[in-house]
This record gives C-alpha cells, structure tokens and sequence, in this order.
C-alpha cells in the first residue's frame, strides 16, 4: 500500500510538518514530505495549435490558458522540495501498446500514430509528445510516458510515489473528465489523498471539467477535494504551517 | 468452420500446450533479460562473483530458437530489467542488498552505473539483439508484467501462448512464468534456454514447473520445440 510505504526521507524537520489545505467538501492535512503535485499530460499535441487536440476538432484556448496557473503550482512545489511528476499520454511508435479499439475511436482526420504537424500523434519522442516548454521537468522531476487515460496503468507510477513515500496527491493538467479523472480515481482507490486545483485543470468542454468535478468531490468528497491554484499554493507558503 | 489442426511440443509433463492451438499469431517468444549485466563481463552478475558460464549457456540455444521463430512469423519480445538513472523506480531495500554482496545498482561498475537504464550493462548482448519490430520491455522488478505495458502488448496482440527463455531461471523467467501462468497465459519453459547463478536453483526452479500435473505450464527444450514446428 502505498500509505504505508517506506518514506525515504527524514521525519524530522520542517519536511514532517502539517500543511492544511482548505478546500471543498473538506480541508486536506498532510505532512509536507508526503504531498507530491502530479501534473497530468501538459504535453503539446493537446494544448497547442496543430496538435491532436485541435485535430480531433477542439479549440484549445482554454487549455492554453491554464498553463499559468500550473506554472505557479510547480513553481511552489519546487520552492518547497516537494516531489513533482508529470505524465505524458504517449505510445510506442510501432503502436504495439495501442488498442485497436483506442485508434479506431473518434472520427477526426488524424488517427493515434498518423503523421501531423508535430510529428506522429501521440508518439512518444515526437515534436508534439513534449511537455509545452513553460512547463518543461526540472532534473529530479519524474516523468512518466502512459499508454491509457490513467497514469497507473502499465505504468512504474505506484511504485515510485511509494518509494517516495508520497500519500498526498495535487492535481493540475489536462483534460480534466478524462485523464485528470481516470487517474485520480486510480489513485483515490490506491489509498492516496487527492485534491485537484480546479483553475489549473481544463476541458475541450466547460459542461464536462465542472461536472467531473462535482463528481470527484460529491458525497463527501468520494474521489477527492477541490482548491483553486492560490488556496494552495498560500497554505504551502502559510508560516509554521 | 472446420476444426483447426492441432500441434503438440513434446514436453514435461505434458504436450504443450494444453489445447494444440499452437500457431505464430497466438503464440509469443519472450527473451528475458539476456543483458550484459547477467551473462557478461562486467556486468552485475559477474561483479557478484558468479560463475557466467551458467548464464551464458543459454544463448546459443536462445539464438537457434529466435531464428526459427523469426522465421515462422511468431511473435517475439526481449525484456530488460534496469531502473531509472535517477533511481525513483529502485526500491530502498533493492538497492541495500545489492550493495551488501558488493554490486550497488546504480552504483558505478566496469560497464557503467549497475543495473541503470542507459548504460553499457544493461543492454541486450549483441548475439541477441532484438530486430526491428521486437518490443522490448524495461522492468524495474523480477516479473515482466509489473509495472510495465507487456499484457496490454501481448492482449493486444491476441498472444494465447508464451514460451519463456532467459535468465535467470529461478528469479525473473520463473517470477515472470508465475506472474503469466496467474493471468491466464498457457506457458512453456525451455530449460536449455534459461539459465541461473546456481546450477542447483536451476534444476530445482525447472522441477517447481512440472509439479502437481504441471503447475506453472510445462517444459521443453530448444531442440524439441524447433522439431515440432517444422
């Protein structure tokens, strides 16, 4: 289980002490060592012009718009030492990890793996599988490249937050009723805290980011909380927190 | 539709596999860990002090059977045990026994940093690298299915059947027999194509297969399984 994971770093200190984040249904407490921001798929092909995410039809302005506010949220993770991982959706270039029903899906005039623009779509090592350049990993940043909406699926992410001894999870990225979501659940299910900042979150469609949002965070809180980008980032910066 | 033939491979303890369905669009060679790191100079396993006569005699046997699966159209898949260079995916107590029998992964060694994705070690050994269109799949662990893509690789492909090759016998080609025979997949071991550090876990990991009516698939060699698909 990855609450009870070995932590690898030091108990003591100021890394042991409590952040209270406020947030919707509930306030989230965590030890700081223990809080981990994921940032999920801010890759080019579904956040700039040209990319998949426009092939597929979509305007991705709103997308693009985000990119700020994930920015401050890594900004105050990297100030803080606090662990950081992005995921890119991104499949072996001969396709050997793509579901026929997954390429088949959708009636847009680029499939997974066809070229585009950027490159191959969705390719991992492509022009347009890289993370947009504002937010590129720092070294020590973990990366992981996944084949499915989710970034625990056939993937060493389990392993690595548990290594890192990370419980909580903040989750910032794109799009929120797919990846964002499936991920979240993956992780609510694992025993992981998770709170996603619901203004560094985006949807090709406004109807679907608030309705998985009120998902995620109804009865209770049955997936996880919500906070805006500033609630958490002023309780990680809140003296003697 | 007409009943398909069937196609046995003489084996221990029992035909295999179990149905006769034995064809190249079902049926998936997996080359386990054959790396500079555990059959050559160098590398982890020598570094341990072992005996690499016992993990390189496999290979032969390997290639012989790569060639003529290549050349029946089945499929085939290498795998590559190794961590990140940042070490994120090397569980702590992984890294401190490896560093008690003096073999640190991820510490420096004569084929660069042990057992770190990247580097000299860990690669494939050039007798058999894999061709264009092999998959390969990196592993942090012992089994080939965690933490990895190989079951969406292999569900996607419609591979039925897995014959198990590499080394070593006793940690991850029987970690990952177990981790395959769980889900399903019919399995078969070829003895000559594996290899471990200790002739005596060999034999012993080779035995464990044919147990209680074959309890995690059977198994076979090099030479038998070539025969019977010709």
């Amino acid at each position: 289980m990855p609450v009870t994971g070995a932590a690898t770093r030091s108990a003591a200190g100021s890394a042991s002490r409590l952040v209270t984040i406020p947030c919707r249904p509930f306030p989230l407490t965590a030890r700081r060592d223990r809080l981990a921001l994921l940032v999920i798929d801010m890759q080019r092909d579904f956040v700039e012009p040209g990319g998949f995410g426009e092939a597929l039809g979509n305007d991705v302005a709103p997308l693009r718009a985000i990119v700020p506010a994930v920015a401050r949220l890594i900004a105050a993770f990297r100030r803080h030492g606090l662990a950081i991982v992005h995921t890119l959706e991104a499949h072996r270039p001969d396709l050997s990890d793509c579901p026929p029903a997954k390429r088949r899906r959708g009636d847009a005039a680029f499939a997974i793996g066809d070229a585009g623009p950027m490159g191959r779509l969705l390719i991992s090592g492509e022009p347009g599988n890289a993370i947009v350049s504002e937010l590129a990993p720092a070294p020590g940043e973990t990366v992981i490249e996944k084949p499915g909406k989710g970034a625990f699926y056939a993937t060493g992410l389990g392993d690595i937050l548990s290594a890192a001894g990370v419980t909580h999870l903040v989750f910032a990225g794109v799009t929120t009723e797919v990846c964002v979501q499936t991920t979240m659940r993956e992780a609510a299910d694992r025993g992981y805290e998770t709170l996603i900042a619901e203004d560094a979150t985006e949807s090709y469609f406004p109807a679907f980011k608030r309705a998985a949002i009120d998902m995620m965070i109804a009865q209770g809180g049955i997936v996880g909380c919500a906070a805006t980008t500033d609630t958490v980032i002023a309780a990680l910066e809140a003296e003697g927190s | 539709m007409a009943a398909m033939a069937q196609k046995f491979v003489p084996a221990d303890p029992y035909p295999w596999p179990y149905n006769g369905a034995l064809r190249p669009d079902n049926t998936a060679l997996i080359v386990i860990d054959m790396q500079t790191d555990f059959c050559g100079a160098g590398g982890y396993v020598d570094t341990m002090g072992y005996d690499l006569s016992l993990t390189r005699a496999p290979i032969e046997p390997i290639r012989s059977v790569l060639a003529a699966l290549r050349g029946l159209g089945f499929h085939i898949l290498h795998t590559r045990e190794g961590h990140r260079p940042d070490l994120a995916d090397l569980p702590a107590n992984k890294r401190w026994r490896s560093r008690r029998i003096g073999a640190g992964i991820g510490d420096d060694g004569p084929c660069g940093r042990i057992l770190v994705r990247g580097e000299p070690g860990w690669e494939i050994i050039d007798e058999l690298a894999p061709a264009a269109g092999e998959p390969v799949i990196d592993k942090p662990g012992k089994g080939s299915f965690y933490a990895t893509d190989l079951d969406l690789l292999l569900r996607g492909r419609g591979v039925e059947n897995l014959v198990l090759t590499g080394i070593t016998t006793d940690v991850c080609v029987h970690t990952t027999m177990r981790d395959a025979n769980d889900r399903g997949y019919e399995c078969l071991l070829l003895e000559d194509c594996c290899g471990a550090t200790d002739k005596g876990n060999h034999d012993a990991a080779v035995k464990m297969i044919k147990m209680q009516g074959g309890v995690f698939g059977s198994v076979s060699t090099s030479a038998a399984l070539i025969a019977a698909l010709a």
